[in-house]
């Protein structure tokens, strides 16, 4: 019994906090290249499921093949959203009420758009991996198993891409220094671009890996959002390193509070613990603050 | 190579720049004189894209640049040296270098280009891991340097080589152009004083509330006993 508790408990941690980092990452990668509170965030991890979950109800193709087309159609529309709503307001006043405004209403329309294309009844996306394992009594998933290699290994890749590439390094290069990046010439304007598609794509494969688990409905990219503002304001808005470690020590310590005092503690719990950080470390874990940058 | 007309430029509500005509020619080194706040780091922005211009023209290789992004005209082979030295703070000295040949055609020339920045400040090769934000006030001013030197630069602008330097980093900077121009490179360098210009400058303007009073020669203007009392500090 107590085994059991346990395991449940770390298993779902894990998970969890995998699941919040994979939805922060794109947020704070976002936030700390172009300064960008994208609150479409939410409504692009939609766009991807819900593309998904078309090309295999509609066009009855395998998972696999809708997993692709569900990142590519939220990178597009990350795109769209930043040729549309973003670069007209780069570097004028207002752009922070601008982009809130803006990135808010994205997520209405999308929504609104999600009721009249699909109606309002839940959806099932398939998980790619089916089955599971029995260990002391928990189910681990191997859709969940998947979930968390891909988490572990988008933040690799993120890190490795903005330490080593001539482009990663660009985007780092822009959100220190713009002017300087733009006498490199480095075109600045199309490097915010190439983040918010990078961020698009992540939330993409975050809506389709994870509907398996919530099932998909014109309002579930709330959620995801929220936590992923939550993990992000908690590891430091903007820090990748405060990402990946908010959304395994919130992602625990929620399923530690859940397994042992019950789900009703769950959410107070992580509040309250989110309250007792931000009082010591207003800026979150790691958080670049209003100066330092990516 | 480079030539500016009737530019005017300036910041909302007051114009700095009240038509400039100016001319830098292949592996010449020009520099444009003037106290403090009478115009050249806005004629350098300017010139570079930094700064919508107003009216006049910016020609580079027979080219109208004039309204070009700041982007492209680093492409196009002007390389300015900003006023602050606007290093990347959260980037390692090697990693600033490498950004300086971000553009496609010095990316793949980047090994052989470190190699010759190397040469002429060693330092940056021991110290290229660490961050540029822990370096001192000369040594970010080589690296700046050393970073504008990675692209393929036609012509460098830079401007106050020496602001905010003690004279032995002064001196170091001052030789390092010398021997960039002796390499060929043309130059169009904006300076409070004429102290350390010797050698470097073939042609001098002087600049005073956004105009350009006189031009000549350097070796005629700077014996000039009116601009040295001016211009020597």
């Amino acid at each position: 019994m107590h085994n059991t508790q346990l395991v449940q408990a770390v298993w779902g941690g894990v998970l969890f906090g995998s699941v919040y980092g994979l939805m922060a990452l794109g947020l704070t990668l976002v936030w700390g290249a172009v300064r960008l509170l994208n609150l479409a965030h939410g409504a692009i991890f939609i766009v991807g499921a819900y593309a998904a979950y078309w090309v295999v109800a509609s066009l009855h193709l395998p998972i696999l093949v809708a997993l692709p087309v569900g990142v590519l159609t939220a990178a597009a529309f990350a795109t769209m959203m930043h040729v549309l709503f973003i670069r007209p307001v780069i570097g004028k006043r207002g752009f922070d009420n601008a982009t809130l405004v803006a990135t808010v209403g994205l997520s209405i329309s999308v929504s609104a758009a999600a009721l009249l294309i699909f109606n309002p009844q839940y959806k099932v996306v398939p998980p790619v991996l089916k089955g599971s394992n029995n260990v002391a009594g928990v189910e681990i998933t191997y859709q969940g198993l998947l979930v968390i290699a891909t988490s572990l290994a988008l933040f690799a890749l993120v890190y490795l891409f903005l330490t080593y590439t001539r482009q990663g390094m660009a985007i780092r290069a822009v959100s220190q220094q713009q002017e300087a990046a733009s006498l490199m010439s480095i075109p600045v304007v199309r490097t915010y671009g190439v983040v918010i598609a990078i961020s698009g794509a992540l939330a993409g494969l975050a809506g389709v890996l994870l509907s398996p688990f919530y099932f998909l409905n014109p309002s579930s990219g709330f959620n995801p959002m929220i936590q992923a503002l939550i993990v992000t304001i908690f590891g430091g808005l903007g820090s990748i390193r405060g990402a990946l470690v908010a959304g395994y020590v919130l992602g625990i310590f929620e399923s530690f509070v859940e397994v042992y005092f019950g789900v009703a503690w769950a959410l107070p719990g992580v509040f309250l613990l989110i309250i007792l950080m931000l009082i010591v470390r207003p800026n979150g874990l790691f958080g670049i603050g209003e100066v330092r940058r990516l | 190579m480079l030539e500016v007309r009737a530019l005017h430029a300036g910041y909302a509500g007051s114009e700095v720049l009240h038509g400039i005509d100016l001319r830098v020619g292949e592996g010449e080194g020009v520099i444009v004189l003037g106290p403090n706040g009478h115009g050249k780091t806005t004629l350098l922005r300017a010139i570079t894209g930094l700064l919508p211009v107003r009216s006049g023209q910016v020609l580079f290789e027979g080219r109208d640049i004039t309204h070009f992004r700041a982007d492209l005209i680093a492409a196009a082979g002007i390389v300015h040296i900003p006023q602050g030295d606007l290093l990347f703070p959260e980037m390692t000295v090697r990693e600033n270098l490498l950004m300086g040949a971000y553009h496609g055609p010095s990316w793949s020339q980047r090994k052989p280009r470190l190699g010759r920045v190397y040469e002429l400040f060693p330092w940056l090769e021991r110290r290229g891991g660490q961050l540029a934000r822990t370096l001192s006030g000369g040594e970010r001013r080589m690296l700046a340097l050393g970073r504008g030197l990675m692209a393929h630069a036609k012509i460098l602008l830079i401007d106050e080589p020496s602001l905010g330097l003690a004279p032995l980093a002064t001196q170091q900077i001052y030789a390092s152009i010398q021997q960039i121009k002796r390499a060929g490179m043309a130059l169009l360098l904006a300076d409070e004083n004429a102290n350390h210009v010797e050698g470097l400058a073939d042609r001098v303007y002087l600049l005073e509330t956004g105009m350009l009073v006189r031009e000549g020669p350097a070796e005629k203007l700077l014996q000039d006993t009116a601009v040295l009392e001016s211009y020597l500090g």
